[in-house]
């Protein structure tokens, strides 16, 4: 080994806790770049393998009845690879065990059990036969959460009759790898049940028809044409409009998911990555302040520049690579982790692990880069010094007066606290930079911990100011406006409010959307409109009621109008004027009066829905009704769902709050910990020599920890701005049409925030100050510095 | 020169361990420093001079062996003792002066000033340490080496300590400097009655001292009484 690198090595090891302090910041940003990737790209990768090998459709359309020729005419439009026409309805289940009503999806599935599209994979039994309609095949989650196993049999109210299900087999689907049922996933909720086509059209007076269809594309072809197309052949049969993937619930909830993990390899490895950058800038700079006359030495003797800025990257090299070591490996397990994780919330047959040998080899040049340029001044510094000059020691470090001479005001503070005031404004940038790298760290929690404030603000606004039902029953079709008296008798309901649906497609100019209206009774006390400040709005008697994101998508406010064609029995286009708009963090809305709409479909008062609020003691009794309620079609319960999420959220709370609180200590720390080293190395004859003086240790620590007591605080305000920021930016870039998170940031996220990085810089400070401790106080009487 | 002895040292050994090796640094010293006296310690390098200065001022701690300030046994003082000792009885000049950079020459002393209990003014200290009044204000790195020392003598002195303690006051400076150095020195000790232990490699200064102790190989050597004390500007090198 060349003497050179024999002292490098030596020098790593002398300073052993700096660089593991930095590689540690380089760490924590390699791990969340490698863990984002690499769980983004197994999630991305598992979920194409599942569509292609099961072929998942690419465009879903449902009608009320389609003849099946019609499925012929649409596997003739150019474009379409293979079509599947298929029935599907809900239906309530009954399960023995399970007080309250599941959901049941009825799916058919072909009588010769050739499934073209969506094809099931099957974990356990086979597809139903077709001469026994009451065979049908459950998905694995559902069946897991009861224990079903092929043989098992539950109750279902299908079309008004209840019937015994049999389950011969269990599956998993790829249209449906994450289902909603209330408000989370819920497998003992939501019950999706495949049957034979012969048995579900029988049941449902669709024999020779169809009311759902999936169509796969030929490669390159888009979708907008070919829906065009669908739409124009379903109409005549109460199309609801097709669309394509993007609109299918469990696709685009994991495009969701998809996006965050993509947010978060572009946010949180830059704050990693600058801020190791600058530790490195502060341990070069001092250690080549250090090393001067070694390096005019080194020059004196023959080295080049070159070789002396060579010799000190290479350090910082070494550093970057430690830290891309620790980072990838730590990144890889979790992301496996994670991937495993994903594969248990959602329902995938296998995973596929991809991190890819690139996102390495980016983590690699990323760190390097980072490194390299935090080390680029200091180094250059270092080559571009002459010999001569560097034998000499530096110029004495220049202080200026803080104020004036005779300024009362200094000759108050004591000298220490003088000490400290001139050591910042002597290094103005190195003291802001400080700062700012430990704003970051209370930046980075106020931006990832405010979901949580926002996520309760959105089951408050949702679930206890907006929709404040305990649940909905919903019709399989609309009945007269009475229903709603036989529902309000029903045991155990303390009120309840009717409401009808009606498939509509929204148009202004060029942008639409096709989306149900809900018509609600103008004095509606349950299902009530919030305005954005959250106060309630009155259903105005004419005109139609939009929630703010869809106003955005249609790029229409109140007194716009909008054109809305309405799909179903009654078809027609109106025009209608937007008469308010208000606020909704689930999903896209639109309201009317009841009548109103009513009036517009040109039919009797009819209702489709009804929210109730229940007897919490009686509940059950409302339940076993509904179990046998022929026309309800559905049920959604809502507190029951919003404690269920209450709950999971508490669970997945802890997870996030712990890596957060790691990857920000980290920061708080590796900052306070290689400044507070190297102030110490700056000034450690200084302490020494006032230790002499007959200071105390605690005297002694305070000058150089006060420094960053100081610097902590104000790194706090820093830090709740550009987490406001953030958190600000994370709020609009997770919005979907399903799902968005109001700004909300609670004081007590700022104070946890701002307590987790004053303990971490608490915690770093402590082990300098043993340091200070054991200064060798005779030492630095010795020696000239 | 009156109120008996100010240390009692008895006996005490200093023994450094690096490693296998042992380096005897003192080998039993037993020496009275009576209060008010000007003492100059004298000897070859390495002789053990320092690590007794260090030892009475408690930087350093002994091997075997006792030391009384006063009646007080400060070999057995922990470190929080120590330091209330150093801070209040103890005034420390080195060679290399260890002024704080970021201080001005008058900072430097309320550095002190603050912490100690009946201190003198430090602009006061300054005009005994000889720093002209302009240049109260001054960094140290604004400062030749010999007005540092004086911010470093006035340092020392200013909270009026009962002993001063000086290794190689002067060994920096060119001798007209070193004689101002000293003059101070011996103006602290006549005007405030400090006793005042100076290490030099200079045997002219031991002309100025009430006694001058010569060491070797970690041991007293001999001592010299002086009749009569001489004034260090008629001490010439
Ligand atoms: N920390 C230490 N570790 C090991 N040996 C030491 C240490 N400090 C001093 N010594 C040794 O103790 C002996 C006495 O040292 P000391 O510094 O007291 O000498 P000195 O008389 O002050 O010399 P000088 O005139 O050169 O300053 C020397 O041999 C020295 O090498
Ligand atoms: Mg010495």
């Amino acid at each position: 080994m060349k003497a050179l690198d024999r002292k490098l090595l030596r020098d790593l090891l002398r300073l052993w806790a700096q660089v593991a302090a930095i590689a540690l910041v380089m760490a924590a940003g390699v791990m969340t770049l490698v863990l984002a990737v690499g769980a983004q790209r197994s999630l991305f990768e598992t979920r194409e393998a599942y569509y292609e090998r099961n072929a998942f459709a690419d465009i879903f359309a449902t009608a009320t009845r389609a003849p099946n020729r019609l499925g012929d005419e649409i596997a003739a439009l150019p474009g379409v690879a293979s079509v599947e026409t298929r029935i599907t309805q809900n239906a309530i289940l009954d399960i023995e065990g399970m007080a309250e009503p599941a959901s049941g999806m009825l799916v058919s599935v072909p009588d010769d059990g050739e499934q073209v599209l969506n094809r099931l994979y099957l974990r356990l039994g086979r597809l139903p036969a077709p001469g026994h309609p009451d065979e049908v095949v459950v998905n694995e989650p559902f069946a897991n959460a009861h224990g079903f196993v092929p043989g098992d049999t539950f109750g279902a109210v299908i079309n008004g009759r209840k019937r015994d299900l049999t389950i011969v087999g269990v599956a998993l689907s790829p249209e449906f790898i994450y289902v909603v049922t209330d408000l989370m996933p819920d497998d003992r909720r939501l019950g999706l049940v495949w049957m034979s086509q012969t048995a579900l059209s029988a049941a449902f007076d669709l024999d020779g028809a169809f009311n759902a269809i999936s169509v796969k594309l030929l490669r390159g072809q888009s979708p907008d044409v070919v829906i065009d197309e669908i739409d124009r052949l379903l109409e005549p049969y109460g199309g609801r409009g097709a669309h394509d993937r993007e609109d299918q619930q469990s696709h685009a909830f994991l495009d969701s998911e998809l996006n965050q993990l993509q947010a978060m390899s572009y946010v949180l490895p830059p704050i990693f990555l600058l801020v190791a950058g600058f530790l490195v800038n502060m341990i070069l700079s001092r250690l080549i302040a250090l090393e001067r006359e070694q390096i005019g030495l080194m020059k004196a003797v023959g080295y080049t520049g070159a070789a002396v800025a060579w010799h000190y990257l290479k350090l910082v090299i070494v550093i970057a690579l430690l830290g891309v070591l620790v980072g990838a490996s730590a990144g890889t397990l979790l992301g496996r982790g994670l991937t495993r994780l994903y594969g248990d919330f959602f329902h995938f047959p296998f995973l596929i692990f991809r991190a890819g040998v690139d996102i390495y080899l980016i983590a690699i040049v990323v760190s390097v880069s980072a490194a390299m340029l935090g080390a680029l001044r200091s180094v250059r510094a270092a080559a571009a010094l002459p010999p001569a000059v560097a034998m000499r020691p530096p110029a004495p470090a220049r202080y200026r007066q803080l104020l004036p001479d005779g300024v009362p005001l200094l000759s108050l503070l004591p000298q220490t606290t003088v000490m400290i005031g001139r050591n910042i404004v002597r290094r103005p940038l190195r003291a802001l930079f400080t700062s700012f790298g430990m704003s970051l760290s209370v930046a980075m929690l106020v931006g990832t911990l405010f979901a949580l404030d926002s996520v309760d603000e959105m089951i408050d606004v949702t679930f206890f100011g907006a929709e404040r039902q305990h649940a909905t029953l919903s019709f399989v079709h609309k009945l007269p406006a009475e229903a709603l008296y036989e529902a309000e008798r029903l045991p155990g309901v303390l009120a309840a409010e009717p409401a009808r649906m009606v498939a509509a497609r929204f148009r202004n100019g060029h942008l639409e959307r096709r989306l149900a209206i809900t018509g609600k009774p103008g004095d509606s006390t349950l299902s009530r409109l919030l305005d954005v400040e959250g106060h309630e709005v009155t259903m105005p008697d004419e005109g139609v009621v939009l929630t703010t994101a869809l106003a955005g998508i249609l790029d229409v406010g109140r007194g716009d109008t909008v054109e809305v064609e309405l799909m179903e029995e009654h078809r027609e286009t109106v025009l209608l004027p937007v008469s308010a708009v208000v606020e909704s963090y689930i999903g896209l809305g639109a309201y009317m009066d009841m009548d109103a709409l009513n009036r517009l479909m040109r039919e009797a008062p009819s209702i489709s829905a009804v929210h109730v609020i229940a007897d919490a003691s009686r509940i059950d009794e409302l339940y076993d009704a509904v179990k046998n309620l022929p026309l309800v079609g559905s049920i959604t319960l809502q507190r029951a769902a919003v404690e269920k999420f209450r709950e999971t959220m508490a669970e997945n709370l802890i997870m996030m709050v712990t890596i957060y609180v790691g990857l920000a200590g980290i920061i708080a720390f590796g900052v306070v910990y290689n400044g507070a080293r190297i102030q110490l190395s700056e000034q450690g004859r200084e302490l020494a020599s006032l230790r002499v003086l007959g200071f105390t240790r605690g005297e002694v620590s305070w000058i150089l920890l006060g420094e960053f007591a100081l610097l902590t605080l104000l790194a706090l305000p820093m830090g709740w701005l550009l987490g406001y920021l953030m958190a600000y930016s994370t709020a609009e870039g997770l919005a979907t049409e399903l799902f968005r998170l109001p700004l909300v940031i609670q004081r007590s996220t700022y104070g946890w925030a701002s307590v987790v990085v004053l303990v971490a810089s608490a915690l770093s400070a402590l082990i300098v100050r043993r340091r200070i401790d054991r200064l060798d106080l005779i030492e630095v009487l010795k020696t000239r510095e | 020169m009156s109120d008996g002895p100010i240390y009692t040292i008895e006996g005490i050994t200093k023994v450094y361990r690096t490693g296998e090796v042992e380096v005897h640094a003192l080998r039993g010293v037993d020496l009275t420093i009576d209060a008010g006296e000007f003492i100059v310690l004298l000897g070859p390098s390495g002789s053990g001079k320092s690590t007794l200065v260090n030892i009475l001022g408690g930087l350093d701690t002994v091997t075997d062996g006792k030391v009384f300030f006063r009646d007080e046994e400060i070999t057995a003082f922990g470190d929080g003792e120590l330091t209330k000792y150093r801070r209040d009885h103890v005034g420390f000049v080195f060679q290399f002066y260890n002024l704080v950079p970021s201080l001005t020459a008058r900072e430097n002393v309320s550095l002190v000033t603050e912490i100690a209990h009946d201190p003198m003014d430090p602009g006061e200290a300054l005009e005994i340490a000889g720093l002209p009044a302009d240049r109260h204000n001054h960094f140290p790195a604004q400062l030749s080496g010999g007005e540092q020392q004086r911010v470093a003598i006035a340092r020392a002195i200013a909270k009026k300590p009962e002993v001063l303690l000086c290794d190689e006051p002067t060994g920096a400076l060119d001798s007209k400097t070193g004689i101002r150095v000293l003059e101070a020195l011996a103006q602290v000790n006549r005007e405030l009655d400090t006793t005042v232990l100076v290490i030099t490699h200079n045997m002219a200064v031991g002309r100025m001292a009430d006694r001058v102790i010569h060491f070797a190989d970690g041991s007293v050597a001999r001592i010299e009484q002086n009749e009569k004390r001489e004034a260090p500007a008629s001490i010439a090198w």
